[in-house]
């Protein structure tokens, strides 16, 4: 499979194009060693008709390399005919001159394909200067590949390039790295993580392949690769390749000088020797994973060696680096020297944002716990634990919180106790299920309830507000949550005050005011910048972003949660990128960008298969897209999530209940789903959710259940369901959701549907528009206008309960402000309403509405 | 990996040549289908050419949908299938024991 090449490839058939009517050209393929420069040859031509000719060639990395070794090959070909040609009898312009005889004396189009011009001898860059010049009349493309990191100023191709590059009739073509995109492509469900291996790779075709053949270990052809072109240098050049491969990152070169008491000379054949590149004053390995394969074919001795000398030079020097203290640290496997270097050095990563070398510098601390005082250790257990749950690794954050746990327990230290307790709740959550995790907590709460305020009891009000909103509790949420703030105040915990702050924001945003509660969140995130916590910061961007979803206030949400992936990425959270790239997903099938949509969520299913609130948001979506196109799999998706249904999680599913529903309606059995429905309808009404209340609402409505909107439903479906479906839909319009906006408009006359079914058709949703065209037929058949529904019946005009009450206040006089805050509305869905009156009354201002309102007896004045 | 039938309407008629661009075509459509493990077994085409019946093999409908707005093809419906043929059940166990005890 060839990704992110259609460009090079189009370009090259282009040119095939040009040539076979007689317009040849010379293309350069350029790309570091292992961009893929030769598959996209091979698959260019294989591309090609059977009427081309393809003449192949290529230049080797010979000591002494064999004169115009191309030509050989192609001579060495009985399809080219060329095989006459005698490269070492014949004078070189001859040679050539014949060359270009053949290319412009054939009817067959030529594809000469000449690979590894870096390595070409003079002679065969002589052909390409040769041929580049007077390619235009010919029926050739003469395509050549080459590693543009190793042509630097010196090398004997830069001139001819300078010499054939402009010529009009000269193409280059660039064979860049993968991106992170196409690298998650290629890993697909192997587990692998794909934002590390592109980093780690550079995003190098090759090493990104072999690294996945290899199932994420160090692909031994990689290693072969690296230890080949190793081998083709002077053994102290070597050497001083291979010390570099000892240091993280870089070293600095008067370092490596004195790590290999290597002269001058050997250092700058080291560094052009184009496994490194210099930086300044240091050396690095052009891919890290050359480094890591160097480093890991250095004799066990030689390696330990090479850290001891290292640490050595780095005390000398009075380093500060203490990451590249505790990585030599570690390399020489010193008890002492790991606990000097390696705490404070996982501190410093996690200050850095960067979990994972956190992770590695406190496990090898640990490795020696018996060395370190138990209240440490148990700091050091909590940390790392803590660390584990945000990079997704779950089991090892279990275990290492339950150690932490066990040690504050020993040596009796409640608070700390409790404090490990509420890290140990994410890990047994996620593993043992949302029951098995409360019940941490609380008995986190239990220990630390009769005992003076302290930081850890502010912790314990914070997890159990945060779990009362996961449920959507809103009163039991805010008081924990302002319990919490009570106790920051008094034991001056800036971080607990911050997250009693935030998880009310949170709450006013998904059960209250939503925009007060976007806000309040808002407000959070720069407080968090302000004590540059990017935990925290990522932490409140993802509650906004999903939050704000939630409440479909999707430019914030959007913003929020591209800003949140931003940081997770930049600090190896997992957890938080996947959770984020999931609502991101739900988004754009709220907004009707399925494509993307089915992208976000295949990605989180191949990508997290571990956490529940991921996969259940990217099932849902999948499952309900799949219902909505018409699309085979769906109902059984969410049918699955529908019975699998822990109570506690009925935010991440509801969806899934909703779907199941929509399938029923739409199939025309709405009966079937009834059960289903039903039961979610009583676990929304008993939470404080009004999206869930809303669409589960909904649907119950769609099924025929009730009548009448339910208490504390969302507004848009609240509309709907009393009947008020021009409202409804200019609000689902102003929200961005054209699927909801099309089923409001399928509830209303002729026009209204006519208007839905161009929506559904733009979507692709064919069960809904196969719907809306029953429809249509139907009212077509009887020539007349369906009546009005049900709860709308009452008067003449068709208007709403709620629109009478609107066309009394207008009647009133009062203003539209007035009249929001007369009825508890929103302004903006008042002038709505009075939209909606105007048009049904056929009329085009508001005292007209009155007139010809009292006029018909519809109200009285 | 499951099969599907893609149903796919063409208001001007599905003109492909058997010329060589024909052939071209028929072949770009493979590799796109391939970046997204996508198989195209054959079609019906319908005597008018305004309609087409597609046998796939692919991973999911997303996939199914992926490879068609690669290839620029449009998409009615996906409907997942299963094989049967005439002699699908001769020979299965059901039938052996049926046979075996002398029902018909």
């Amino acid at each position: 499979m060839l990704l992110e090449r259609e460009e090079p490839l189009r370009a090259l058939a282009l040119r095939y194009a040009e040539a076979a009517a007689g317009n040849g050209s010379l293309v350069l393929i350029a790309g570091e060693a292992g961009a893929g420069k030769t598959s996209l040859v091979r698959a260019f031509v294989e591309s090609l008709d059977r009427s081309a000719l393809v003449l192949s060639g290529a230049c080797d990395p010979l000591s002494t390399p064999r004169p115009l070794s191309p030509l050989q090959d192609f001579a060495a070909d009985p399809e080219s005919g060329l095989g006459d040609l005698r490269p070492g009898d014949t004078e070189p312009y001859e040679l050539f001159a014949e060359v270009l005889d053949r290319l412009r004396n054939t009817i067959r189009p030529i594809v000469m394909v000449i690979e590894d011009v870096h390595w070409a001898d003079e002679g065969t860059l002589d052909l390409i200067r040769f041929l580049g010049r007077r390619v235009a009349d010919t029926n050739a493309v003469v395509t050549c590949t080459y590693r543009h990191d190793e042509v630097d100023r010196t090398h004997p191709f830069r001139t001819v390039l300078g010499q054939v590059g402009s010529l009009s009739t000269t193409h280059t073509v660039e064979v860049s790295p993968l991106s992170q995109r196409a690298v998650e492509q290629l890993t697909g469900d192997t587990g692998i993580d794909a934002y590390d291996l592109h980093e780690r790779t550079g995003g190098n075709a090759f090493f990104v392949t072999e690294s996945i053949a290899a199932g994420g270990r160090m692909p031994r052809t990689v290693q072969d690769a690296v230890l080949a072109r190793l081998a083709s240098l002077d053994p102290e050049v070597r050497a001083a390749v291979e010390a570099v491969s000892v240091a993280p990152r870089d070293l600095a070169i008067d370092r490596l000088a004195r790590l290999t008491d290597s002269e001058a000379r050997t250092v700058d054949a080291a560094a052009s020797s184009g496994v490194l590149v210099a930086d300044g004053p240091r050396l690095r390995f052009r891919h890290d994973i050359a480094r890591s394969a160097v480093e890991a074919a250095l004799p066990p001795a030689r390696r330990l060696a090479l850290h001891r000398r290292m640490i050595a030079i780095l005390e000398d020097d009075g380093e500060h680096d203490i990451a590249r203290l505790a990585h030599h640290a570690v390399g020489t496997a010193n008890p002492a020297l790991i606990l000097r270097y390696a705490i404070p050095a996982g501190r410093d990563a996690i200050a850095r944002g960067a979990r994972r070398e956190a992770i590695a510098f406190f496990s090898a601390a640990l490795r020696h716990s018996d060395l370190i005082e138990p209240p440490l250790a148990a700091d050091l257990l909590s940390t790392l634990g803590e660390q584990q749950s945000l990079v997704g690794d779950f089991v090892g954050a279990r275990e290492s919180l339950t150690s932490a746990v066990e040690t504050y327990q020993r040596i009796g230290d409640l608070e700390g106790q409790a404090a490990a307790m509420v890290l140990l709740q994410g890990p047994v959550w996620v593993l043992d299920g949302t029951e098995a995790g409360r019940a941490v907590t609380a008995r986190a709460h239990s220990l630390l309830q009769d005992r003076d305020p302290s930081e850890a009891l502010g912790k314990v009000l914070t997890r159990i507000s945060h779990n009362h909103m996961i449920a959507r509790q809103r009163e039991p949420g805010r008081q924990a949550a302002i319990r919490a703030a009570d106790v920051a105040t008094v034991v001056n915990s800036e971080e607990v005050a911050w997250r009693a702050d935030a998880l009310r924001g949170t709450i006013e945003l998904v059960m209250g005011d939503s925009a007060v509660g976007a806000e309040m969140l808002e407000t959070s995130v720069k407080e968090a910048e302000r004590m540059s916590s990017r935990k925290l910061q990522a932490w409140s961007l993802g509650m906004l972003g999903s939050g704000a979803g939630e409440a479909r206030m999707y430019p914030t949400a959007i913003h929020a949660l591209n800003r949140a992936i931003a940081i997770g990425q930049a600090s190896d959270d997992d957890y938080e990128v996947a959770y984020n790239r999931a609502w991101l997903g739900r988004i754009a099938f709220e907004q009707g960008r399925w494509d993307e949509a089915a992208e976000f969520a295949e990605a989180t299913i191949r990508g997290f298969g571990v956490v529940a609130e991921h996969l259940l948001t990217a099932q849902c979506v999948l499952g309900r897209l799949r219902i909505r196109r018409g699309d085979p799999g769906g109902l059984p998706l969410l049918q699955r999530l529908a019975d699998s249904g822990d109570d506690y999680l009925l935010q991440y599913v509801w969806n899934a209940y909703c779907g199941v529903a929509e399938h029923a309606w739409l199939d025309g059995k709405p009966e079937v789903a009834v059960p289903l429905l039903s039961g979610a309808f009583e676990r929304a009404m008993s939470s404080d959710s009004p999206w869930a209340r809303g669409e589960i609402g909904f649907w119950m409505w769609r099924l025929g259940e009730i009548e009448r909107p339910p208490k504390g439903a969302a507004e848009p479906f609240a509309l709907q369901i009393a009947g008020e479906w021009i409202e409804a839909a200019q609000l689902w319009h102003e929200l961005g959701c054209p699927y909801e906006e099309a089923m409001a408009l399928a509830d209303g006359d002729e026009t209204a549907m006519r208007r839905s079914l161009v929506l559904l058709d733009r979507l692709a949703a064919s069960p809904a528009a196969h719907r809306v065209r029953g429809q249509l037929r139907e009212l077509g058949a009887r020539g007349i206008p369906r009546g009005p529904m049900k709860a709308t019946r009452a008067n003449p005009e068709g208007l709403t309960p709620r629109q009478l009450e609107v066309l009394e206040s207008m009647a009133l006089g009062l203003s539209n402000g007035e009249i929001a805050d007369k009825l508890f509305l929103s302004k903006r869905t008042v002038e709505n309403h009075v939209s909606a009156v105007l048009m049904k009354l056929g009329v085009d201002t508001r005292s007209k509405a009155v007139a010809v309102a009292v006029q018909r007896s519809i109200i009285e004045m | 990996m499951p099969r599907y039938v893609i149903e796919r309407t063409f208001p001007e008629g599905l003109e492909i040549p058997t010329t060589t661009e024909g052939m071209k075509r028929c072949l770009a459509a493979v590799d796109d289908n391939a970046t997204e493990k996508v198989t195209w077994i054959h079609s019906y085409v319908t005597v008018d050419h305004r309609k087409t019946f597609c046998i796939y093999d692919g991973p999911t409908p997303e996939a199914i949908r992926r490879a068609a707005s690669l290839n620029e093809l449009p998409v009615d419906s996906i409907t997942e299938v299963n094989v049967l043929d005439p002699y699908f059940y001769v020979g299965s166990p059901a039938t052996l024991l049926d046979e075996h005890t002398g029902r018909r």
